[in-house]
């Protein structure tokens, strides 16, 4: 065998072991219930905040307390030890990464998605205004 | 219709720009290909000048539309033209005018534009140097062209949107189409909202934004040049020719692409409150794996260049660049990243498009490489075991495995997508997710990869053809001696206990120490000859600096609360205002808080312990000195949403890095709250009564200013007259009070003055008449909290270092390109 055989054998093989790490150290999109039957294991789930729940926030210790509604439309207590992020109660879409627990979800991070950031146009230059401007005319 | 105040004409001229872009590299692409796909010798036999010259006619005008295009909506931007989209959607009135640059590239029609721009500025470059390379590169590069003009083209084939013009105009939206608004032909004047634009995400606001993105893209545009030799070379049978010319495109794309990069992570460290430079973002990711491939297909150039045979890797690798390049673009435009990363491009639905862009030229390049494949010339003998060429083919795969890990794990939106539950080929039951935590990820199997580039760029330069082990470990003992032993100081200087870093630490030394010392004992320190010593340096720093900034990161900003077993301590220190805080080493203090602009700075004093005795007792202002103060703000964006920046204080061996994580950013009149129930009190003068259990109120004197009465009546017609009162707090602080009354005939004037320092306010409703008791109303502050802000802190020890290297390592890569050119313009004088 050839000593370049030998190297692409190699190669191959360090790729395959770099997957199969890659893939052990990737988590799951879950809903709360999976994460439910997966405890202590981490998961991500792709929620949408409760507003009509209560929100809590404690500066003293940046415990922020909140209601999340998963895309099944389960509900979950959410606990998160970090400072509230900006705008949190105007985020449509909240991806959270964390564990659940047998009463609640404890997030460890969480990404938003906000509305701002994909231009909404509607909310600007809306058909009202062409509502009241014939009116005016 | 006519419509009133539009600039019609401007959008008409940006759009016949952009076509004549698109026309100009198509026929570029049509006369150059002829010529290109004749071989050099039929060329020589058949010159036919015509077809070269209406090549580069056709490129050139190429290049005026995208100038032109350029024009065009810089005009736009620049003069505020609210009824384009582009223009509304990127930037407002109220934007410095620097940062009209950056609103012209947030969008994607604008960075494609910036792409574009660089590519035809090296285009024309290549068609005044590449001589016979002309046709080959000019032709891929203008159907590299063609591709990216039609992404702005903006036009419909029935329901199908070929590309997005930046000069489309709001009331041409689709979304728009037939509403009633649009009508009107003073549309413009009427509706509020056209006034004013949306303005760039505040994120953006700085200066980094005006100077990285053109950076990233010229770095991007290099990578493209390199990529058109090979082609050219596949095409033509040139298959070991075309690494010389592409060599010094090579090393200019690392240089440029490389410091891109690094501006991009120096942005985020500076201005952005991820808390580092680095994050494993997708989008960083999948810029910084050209990077690495570029690398690695360099160095398998010049072993082409050297032995004239065996291409094949250092084709593959070119190409693979500029491919990743592309897949980079469509990863970071598709929107396909966007539940995981922070700043992907807003998804403009032509992922389509870019698809094909994709597919094009990844089947392209695949196919002739297969085709060409076996007629690539092979190595008669296999490379020696000691020499240069074959540890830099162990080091370009170590790269190239690397850049594949990378990918692979920043794919995983992608993979869900073809494989996922819902995806093409449900392979997979549930959707993948990015792993939870990507630092330890992508260290974990980036730190072994880093380890062998490290080791191979200490030791490649001191390889030699045809040599014994012997006299290989005879050269490198001087610098092996030096960097363990400055290795072992270190490690226990910084107490670095993880074996894997500590590893990586001697290793990325050795690297740097040896390459110091080939250039200053075999070259002996000419600057000249020190371009790969000067960037194998510069990386080892960048590796050596990411390495202890990291692993020794240290949050001083710890808030110990125990909450419960779940919650460990986390890295918000609270600052109640005006309050000294221990925060080892330092102790904080929250100064205040103040506007300026947009932006509400937040100003933090940092003191630090006078003399070690000072320190026991604890807390007492005049053992502190101020060391420094920093002011994190965050930025103010009620569109956008507020964005928290931080504020760093920069030593040279340390950053202290400081940004608010949390404050009350509501207004100062709302933050402070209702005023609770009123108390009515009365007394006299000389009289003391207890407000609210807290303070005293005493009665001093009543003047009055001015009376006059009615001459006819008698009756009082003016009275003026005002309530001195002294209100003393617990601790024995006394303030002297006015309260004034007014009296206009029937009319009473009334003030409630806020007490000064405290939560009161007094109003003094007038004196009974028959004995002298004034009335006094009294409120207190329900809000009683004192204002606080959280702050995270951390300490980045000996982050210099890694833009020291990355400064040496683009020096080394452009002195690299310029030895080369040299070395050519000399060749051709002879």
């Amino acid at each position: 065998m050839k000593r370049s055989h030998v190297f692409l054998l190699a190669v191959v093989a360090i790729l395959i072991g770099a997957l199969l790490v890659t893939l052990q150290d990737a988590s799951v999109y879950a809903t709360f219930d999976m994460a439910q039957k997966q405890q202590p294991e981490t998961v991500t789930v792709v929620a949408k905040l409760d507003l009509d729940a209560p929100l809590h926030f404690d500066p003293k210790t940046t415990l922020l307390s909140f209601t999340a509604v998963d895309k099944e439309g389960k509900r979950a207590r959410v606990f998160y030890n970090q400072p509230k992020p900006t705008d949190f109660e105007r985020s449509e879409e909240i991806t959270l990464t964390g564990h659940a627990t047998d009463s609640a979800f404890i997030a460890t991070d969480i990404l938003m998605k906000c509305p701002s950031k994909y231009t909404d146009k509607e909310g600007v230059m809306p058909e009202s205004a062409s509502v009241n401007t014939p009116a005016e005319a | 219709m006519t419509y009133l105040g539009e600039h019609t004409f401007w959008a008409g001229l940006g759009r016949m720009f952009i076509a004549l872009s698109f026309a100009g590299a198509l026929l570029a692409a049509f006369f150059y290909g002829i010529q290109a796909l004749r071989s050099p010798a039929e060329r020589e036999e058949r010159p036919a000048h015509g077809l070269r010259s209406a090549g580069r006619w056709a490129f050139s005008l190429h290049s005026l539309g995208v100038l032109g295009t350029i024009g065009a909506l810089f005009a736009a931007l620049f003069n505020h033209w609210f009824e384009f989209d582009y223009v509304w959607r990127h930037s407002s009135l109220d934007m410095p005018m620097e940062y009209i640059a950056s609103c012209f590239w947030e969008g994607q029609e604008g960075s494609f534009l910036l792409w574009m721009t660089w590519h035809a500025a090296l285009g024309m470059v290549l068609m005044r140097t590449a001589k016979s390379w002309e046709y080959g590169t000019l032709m891929t590069l203008s159907l590299v062209q063609l591709f990216l003009a039609s992404m702005l083209l903006g036009v419909y084939i029935g329901d199908l949107k070929i590309g997005s013009s930046p000069f489309v105009l709001i009331r041409e939206l689709p979304e728009n189409l037939g509403l009633p608004w649009t009508e009107f032909s003073d549309y413009l004047m009427r509706i509020p909202a056209f006034r004013d634009g949306q303005g760039l995400n505040p994120l953006l606001q700085n200066y980094w934004m005006v100077i990285h993105p053109p950076t990233l893209f010229l770095g991007f545009a290099a990578v493209t040049i390199p990529f058109l030799y090979a082609v050219t070379g596949l095409i033509e049978k040139r298959y070991t020719e075309w690494a010389l010319p592409a060599l010094p495109w090579t090393f200019f794309g690392v240089a440029i692409l490389g410091t891109g990069v690094l501006m991009g992570g120096a942005w985020a460290y500076e201005a952005l409150s991820f808390g580092g430079f680095w994050a494993w973002d997708p989008v960083e990711n999948s810029s910084l794996v050209p990077w690495l491939t570029l690398v690695a297909a360099g160095h398998l150039m010049m072993v082409v260049k050297h032995k004239k045979t065996a291409p094949g890797t250092a084709l593959f690798l070119t190409l693979f660049s500029f491919l990743l390049v592309l897949y980079s673009t469509f990863l970071t435009r598709s929107g396909i990243l966007g539940e995981t990363s922070v700043h992907a491009f807003v998804d403009l639905g032509l992922n389509g498009q870019l698809m094909a862009f994709l597919g094009f030229f990844t089947i392209g390049s695949l196919l002739l490489l297969a085709f060409r494949g076996r007629h690539l010339p092979k190595s008669p003998s296999e490379d020696a075991f000691s020499s240069r060429e074959f540890w830099m083919f162990i080091g370009s795969l170590t790269l190239l495995l690397s850049a594949a890990q990378i990918t692979f794990s920043t794919s995983i939106p992608v993979l869900n997508k073809l494989i996922g539950p819902e995806g093409m080929i449900p392979l997979l039951s549930t959707q993948m997710a990015p792993p939870a935590d990507a630092a330890r990820h992508y260290n974990s199997l980036q730190i072994p990869f880093a380890l062998i580039i490290a080791s191979l760029m200490a030791i490649g330069p001191f390889l030699r053809w045809k040599e014994s082990p012997a006299a290989l470990v005879r050269r490198v003992l001087v610098a092996s001696i030096v960097s363990a032993l400055l290795g072992a100081l270190m490690i226990w200087g910084l107490s670095l206990t993880e074996p894997l870093y500590a590893a990586l630490l001697v290793i990325s030394l050795f690297a740097f120490v040896a390459n110091a010392d080939y250039w200053l004992r075999f070259l002996r320190g000419k600057w000249t000859a020190g371009a790969m010593a000067m960037a194998h340096m510069g990386f080892a720093l960048v590796l050596l600096g990411a390495l202890i900034s990291n692993a020794k990161k240290e949050a001083i900003s710890t808030n110990a609360t125990y909450i419960h077993a779940d919650f460990p301590s986390n890295e918000n220190i609270l600052l109640p205002l005006r309050d000294t805080v221990s925060m080892y080493p330092y102790y904080v203090e929250w100064m205040g808080e103040r506007t300026e602009g947009h932006n509400r700075i937040f100003d933090i004093a940092f003191y630090e312990v006078e003399t070690p005795l000072a320190s026991w007792v604890d807390g007492e202002r005049k053992h502190l000195k101020t060391s420094f103060t920093l002011a994190p703000f965050v930025q103010m964006n009620a569109r956008m949403g507020n964005v928290r920046e931080p504020s760093t204080q920069h030593y040279w061996n340390k950053d202290i890095y400081t940004y608010v994580s949390y404050a009350d950013l509501r207004p100062t009149a709302e933050k402070e709250g209702d005023w609770d129930e009123p108390m009515e009190a009365s007394l006299q003068a000389g009289d003391d009564i207890f407000l609210f259990n807290e303070y005293l109120l005493h009665g001093d004197t009543l003047v009055v200013q001015d009376a006059s009465f009615d001459p006819e009546s008698g009756a009082l017609n003016d009275l003026d007259i005002e309530l001195t009162m002294t209100l003393k707090a617990m601790d024995g602080t006394a303030t002297s009070i006015i309260l004034p009354y007014h009296l206009h005939g029937n009319e009473v004037e009334t003030t409630e003055v806020e007490i000064k320092d405290t939560p009161i306010k007094l109003r003094f409703d007038g004196v009974t008449d028959e004995s002298g008791t004034f009335k006094v109303t009294a409120w207190k502050k329900k809000n009683q909290d004192p204002p606080f802000i959280l702050l995270q802190a951390f300490i980045f020890p000996y982050i210099n270092v890694l833009w020291l290297g990355a400064i040496l390592m683009a020096l080394g890569s452009l002195l690299a390109v310029w030895k080369r050119i040299y070395r050519s313009l000399s060749e051709e004088k002879k």
